[in-house]
């Protein structure tokens, strides 16, 4: 049992909400580094564990999923987004037992887009945070090109492997209530998360009082090779799936 | 100062908006010609928001690939200096235009991560000098241009602005609604405000006027004139359609479901006063009360909610930072990065001013660089084009063949220098109207359009009517007309959509797939089942009384018949039917029992009233011209194009028109002096009346004798193919048509020279037969450029321009001055349609290219059409005023180049200054609102107009 209070305490935000939320020593982009690495820690564990998995622990990661969605809407920092990303997605981490390794992987590489994203938010405009940053589609094509990957990716939608391996789970699993109400509020919960940012900072008016930038040749490589992964673990995912 | 005065007074900052249908190009800033271009701007800039001058980056470019010189660039900013007194030396101003201008934006980025020290008196001088000093003042600045519902929103939260605009969209979006909708809105014709009553379920006992008073207590407004425009300015392309139907009286639908701008105020006070009813800020004293005790919150939100704050500080809101401190935070950020830029400006100016002076030089320097760009690439634009014109050799062609008469809209160059290329034939430019504004009723149409520029309302009425059999006409359009509406019907039925698709859905393959991947062969097979026109003839005659009492009386009885058959079993006898007509228009006894809402259906649905009456008969006597009119116009239009004499034996006037697919925008690229239409009736009733005996015969008693064997022909130019077709060739001779036919040869050669010209600037285009594939092509976003890079117009002799390379850049309108009388009345009628229309376009131009978010339609690609008045981004919004972004720019980069018109006159000053003076367009001359250039060949001089004077640019050897 223990060994799933660790798993759920890596995965699901616990060490965030009880430690984190409210401290001075570490900003939100070491928390979404953070935070990733203890997911990374998490697939490695549950390596170890048997397929099966208490009730108990996916209704305590669904509860905290739930709040950290909350949460999400109420933020405009990638970074912040980035992290309670991966406490919305912990219950699926679990509930989808093996196939959740991959799916976890997807969403850290999708993850790894997003956190590439902030850091260029942050350099050229100070701050990770898009609330002010808008119509990137008009005016920078290719940030927004590569933003919208990611974030469709996020929202489960297809052809990216997040939403294969999503659809892999629902085909090829036996579902009770408690999955089919994970699955369910999480799809959604992930869809228009996805979608907030998308109308915030992708469409719109471009904002006449920013200096928008573009994208150097060095950082679209990096979002390319990202976007490479993204899509090798998409013919996994479709594999998957079929 | 009632409310309608205020309302008045500020109404004119929204621009007239046109129904697409007929596309009227026009100058978003009209309101503001009354002020110099550049205060104009400046304020415009004040109330809109946006740009209103390129990005001084833009200009840089144009630098560096020489279209603005270097020396005249350095004689504008000499005389900005000059002109406002700054004691710099010019060359530091250059510089600071040429390297720390274009990157001034980007710096603040670079210096975002900087950490250099701020010189303390510079930091305090901008300190001073900004507004965050002023706290209170900063909150006026913010709010102003903000509705209640809207400051709610930024301080709570909400989302009441989506839903109050909604509601206002829906509601004036049905009730202005032109056939689009199958579910018409009902009890339109009772005006807007008490249909909004009925379609809101509320009860008010006064006029619009009195309930925008009463809410405007209720807000606690304090300055009415300024909310009337705050509301004005939400959705102004609404408010300009609404304001321009209120002042137009003919507009069939105004006069059928009347509307006006205090009606549509009083819509969006009735949704603001539902909105701010349970939110804490119900007025704005409660707003003022808060906002003293809030102060550094308020501020903070509102920036927040007009994404003025920048990350750093919307991270420190996310946290719940102290908002004070946020603010402090804030302000202190924004002027260290301003005091940065000051710093890093002075290094690479090496400036020896220091860094406070330097900070003020910059200041007042980048309120004068957008003007000075513009003027310099104007300047160096007429001094190019004035070099060209003045060594043009002046050779008049001997024996000319035939004249071409073009409209003088700027897509005419081309094809004119075509048609001088490939043999003796002289072209001339005119407005597209010709002079002769005529209200069109098309055959087999039932309403009249409007051929002449939007500020002439014509005075003759032409019906088409047709001179040979149309059965096959009548039978394809009514079968056409048939299965429209079985399709529609289909489609509206609540049930029949389900089997429909299954069972004729592919039908719609056809097309879908045919046009996109088969254009040209789609067209030519759909072309078959088109209906073809039979040939038609004008009523160019006046009809007499009788004629008039005539048709008057048969209209009525048709109407009153149908109604009666329709609404009652009995039959009615002609006597009955004529005492019905008798009875509603002159009051006589009834003399047949109809029941009594049959009679007011009559009066109000159907408007059979001694009032209509008398407007039938007014509008049936403006059918056709008297003589003395047909052959004022003729007079007028030959005199105006300087053609008087040594009449060649075809004289050819042709009109012009767009053709696209799939284009809400379509009648933007017909004729703009015919109100967006295509200019062909003008054409053809001026031909037609040209080769009327008894028209020669007078004028001829005027000086202008026209020979016998002359013939007028009617042409159209397909501006998206260059393609020319030529009408009412029947009047020809045997012999004639055979010389004729030489001409169309040539003129179709010339056709084929204009398309391969016009590949070179087409994006995607590559042979001629990719141009005329633009023009069937459902997906094609740019058929033709349209009027885009329009530049300049030239009001002159032919022979002054002709062979020179112009690129379809000018409006060109053929004038000699020598014809003209001494009060200048030929120029003035020049000045008075064409140069207004020009403007219009160029400005229009102008402005959808600075700002297209502004003052632009946005792009094509989100564009919905609405009530079949305009189109709007997505499923509601506000009309969209101006040009998509893909008639002014090219894969992202501006494809127009935006300046104001440069207007060259070939003629005496004295000429052009009584013009002028004359003319209703001299506010906006004299404002420079255009550039004026007189070529004035007797004083061997050219002239520009700068600062109230003309000034002399140029010696003529």
């Amino acid at each position: 049992m223990m060994i799933y209070v660790v798993l759920l305490f890596l995965a699901g935000g616990l060490p965030y909400y009880i430690l984190l939320e409210n401290n001075k020593y570490l900003n939100s982009k070491q928390i979404f580094l953070l935070s990733g690495f203890l997911l990374i820690c998490a697939i490695f564990l549950s390596l170890s564990l048997p397929d099966d998995h208490p009730d108990l622990l996916v209704m305590i990661s669904f509860a905290s999923a739930i709040f950290s969605i909350y949460k999400a809407t109420k933020t405009t920092s990638f970074y912040k987004l980035g992290y309670y990303l991966i406490f919305v997605n912990a219950p699926f981490f679990i509930l989808f037992q093996d196939r959740g390794i991959m799916y976890s992987i997807s969403l850290l590489v999708s993850l790894t887009g997003l956190y590439l994203i902030a850091k260029f938010y942050e350099k050229n405009y100070g701050s990770a945070n898009y609330g002010n940053i808008t119509g990137i589609t008009l005016v920078t094509p290719c940030v927004g090109t590569y933003l919208a990957f990611y974030l469709i990716a996020l929202a489960l939608y297809p052809p990216f492997p997040n939403s294969l391996f999503f659809l892999s789970y629902i085909f090829k699993s036996q579902h009770d209530l408690l999955s089919y109400v994970v699955v369910t509020t999480l799809f959604f919960g992930n869809f228009f998360l996805a979608m907030g940012v998308m109308k915030k900072t992708l469409f719109g008016r471009a904002n006449p009082n920013i200096h928008y930038v573009h994208m150097t040749t060095k950082e679209k490589i990096i979002h390319f090779i990202v976007l490479i992964v993204l899509i090798v673990l998409s013919f996994f995912g479709l594999k998957e799936t079929l | 100062m009632s409310i309608i005065e205020k309302l008045n007074s500020v109404k004119d900052t929204v621009p007239h908006y046109w129904p697409i249908g007929s596309f009227i190009h026009h100058n978003p800033l009209k309101g503001f010609e009354d002020l110099h271009f550049k205060d104009g701007l400046a304020k415009a800039k004040s109330i809109f928001g946006g740009k209103v001058y390129m990005d001084s980056s833009y200009y840089m470019n144009l630098y560096k690939e020489g279209k603005i010189h270097d020396s005249v660039l350095e004689s504008n900013i000499k005389k900005v200096l000059s002109e406002k007194g700054f004691d710099i030396p010019w060359e530091f101003a250059k510089k600071f235009l040429m390297e720390v201008s274009p990157k001034w934006s980007g710096l603040r980025i670079q210096l975002l991560s900087k950490k250099e020290k701020i010189d303390n008196a510079l930091y305090a001088y901008l300190e001073n000098d900004s507004i965050y000093h002023d706290k209170q003042e900063w909150l006026d600045k913010l709010t102003r241009h903000m509705t209640l519902y809207e400051i709610n929103d930024a301080l709570f939260g909400g989302d009441d602005k989506e839903s109050v605009e909604k509601n206002i969209v829906e509601f004036i979006s049905r009730f202005l609604d032109e056939d689009q909708t199958t579910m018409r809105m009902p009890n339109r014709e009772l005006g807007m405000f008490e249909a909004f009553q009925l379609f809101e379920n509320f009860t008010y006992e006064r006029d619009a006027e009195s309930f925008v008073q009463e809410s405007f207590k209720k807000l606690h407004v304090k300055d009415a004139e300024a909310y009337l425009l705050t509301h004005l300015l939400k959705l102004h392309g609404w408010a300009g359609f609404i304001k321009y139907r209120s002042e137009d009286k003919d507009y069939i639908a105004q006069r059928q479901h009347p509307s006006t701008l205090i009606e549509y105020l009083a819509i969006r006070l009735y949704y603001e006063l539902r909105a701010v009813k349970n939110q804490k800020l119900r007025n704005f004293d409660l707003f003022q009360e808060y906002a003293n005790i809030h102060l550094d919150d308020v501020i903070l939100k509102l920036l927040a909610h007009k994404h003025m704050l920048f990350g750093p500080a919307l991270d420190a809101l996310e946290s719940n930072e102290e908002t004070s401190v946020v603010l402090s935070n804030h302000i202190s950020g924004e002027l260290n990065l301003d005091a940065l830029q000051i710093q890093h400006s002075s290094e690479v100016l090496q400036s020896a001013l220091s860094l406070t002076e330097l900070a003020e030089i910059i200041k007042r320097l980048r309120e004068e660089e957008g003007y000075i760009w513009l003027k310099s690439l104007e300047d160096s634009y007429i001094h190019s084009y004035v070099d060209k014109i003045i060594n043009v050799e002046n050779k008049a062609e001997e024996h000319v063949t035939a004249s071409a008469t073009f409209c003088l809209d700027v897509r005419s160059e081309v094809i004119r220098r075509s048609i001088e290329k490939t043999g003796p034939y002289q072209t001339y430019g005119a407005g597209g109207f010709l002079g002769i504004p005529i209200a069109f009723v098309e055959f087999d149409k039932a309403h009249e359009l409007f051929l002449s520029p939007a500020i002439v309302k014509p005075q003759n009425v032409v019906f088409e009517i047709p001179v040979e059999s149309h059965d096959e006409y009548s039978s394809k359009t009514g079968m056409n007309k048939t299965t429209k509406k079985v399709l529609s019907d289909l489609k509206n039925n609540p049930y029949t959509p389900y089997i429909m698709v299954e069972a004729i859905g592919w039908i719609f393959g056809i097309n879908l797939f045919g046009k996109t991947f088969l254009p040209q062969k789609t067209n030519k097979l759909l072309s078959k089942l088109k209906p073809y026109k039979p040939k038609t003839r004008y009523t160019l005659d006046k009809l007499s009384s009788n004629e008039i009492e005539f048709y008057v009386r048969k209209l009525h009885t048709k109407i009153i018949h149908s109604v009666l058959a329709y609404s009652s079993t009995q039959d009615y006898s002609d006597e009955e039917i004529e005492s019905v007509r008798n009875h509603l228009l002159f009051e006589n006894d009834l003399k047949v029992s109809i029941p009594d809402e049959i009679i007011e259906k009559l009066i109000t649905a159907h408007k059979i009233t001694p009032q209509d009456y008398e407007y039938q008969k007014k509008k049936l006597a403006m059918v056709g011209f008297t003589l003395e009119e047909k052959v004022a116009y003729l007079q007028k239009y030959l005199k105006m194009i300087g053609q008087v004499s040594d009449f060649p034996e075809f004289i050819t006037i042709i009109g012009h028109g767009s053709l696209s697919d799939n284009n809400p925008f379509e009648s933007a690229l017909d004729c703009g002096a015919c109100g967006g239409n295509v200019s062909l009736p003008n054409t053809r009733t001026l031909c037609m009346i040209a080769n009327t005996k008894d028209v020669r015969e007078k004028i001829k008693e005027q000086g202008i004798f026209i020979p016998e064997s002359t013939k007028f022909i009617p042409g159209l130019h397909i501006t998206t193919t260059d393609e020319i077709k030529f009408y009412d060739t029947d009047i020809l001779t045997e012999g004639q048509m055979q010389k004729f036919s030489k001409v169309k040869d040539d003129f179709n050669n010339a056709s084929i020279q204009s398309r391969l010209e016009r590949c070179k600037s087409l994006p995607y285009t590559n042979t001629h037969k990719d141009i005329m594939i633009k023009s069937m092509d459902w997906s094609e976003i740019r058929p033709e450029w349209g009027l885009a890079k329009n530049m300049g117009v030239f009001a002159g002799p032919r022979n002054s321009t002709k062979h020179l390379v112009l690129n379809n850049r000018f409006f060109m309108h053929s004038y000699d001055w020598k014809i003209d009388n001494d009060n200048a009345d030929i120029l003035t009628a020049i000045f008075n349609g064409p140069l207004i229309v020009g403007e219009w376009i160029n400005l229009e131009h102008y402005f959808s290219t600075v700002d297209n978010h502004i003052y632009g339609a946005g792009s094509k690609v989100y564009h919905n059409i609405v009530s079949k008045i305009g189109v709007f981004s997505g499923n509601y919004g506000d009309l969209k005023i101006g040009l998509p972004i893909q008639s002014v720019y090219l894969e992202g980069e501006p494809y127009h180049e935006p300046v104001r018109l440069l207007s060259f006159v070939e003629a005496p000053l004295e000429i052009v200054g009584k013009a002028v003076e004359n003319s209703i367009a001299k506010p906006f001359i004299l404002n420079e609102w255009i550039r004026p250039v007189i070529i004035d060949r007797e004083a061997k001089k050219v002239y520009s107009y700068e600062n109230g004077e003309f000034i002399v640019i140029k010696e003529i050897a």
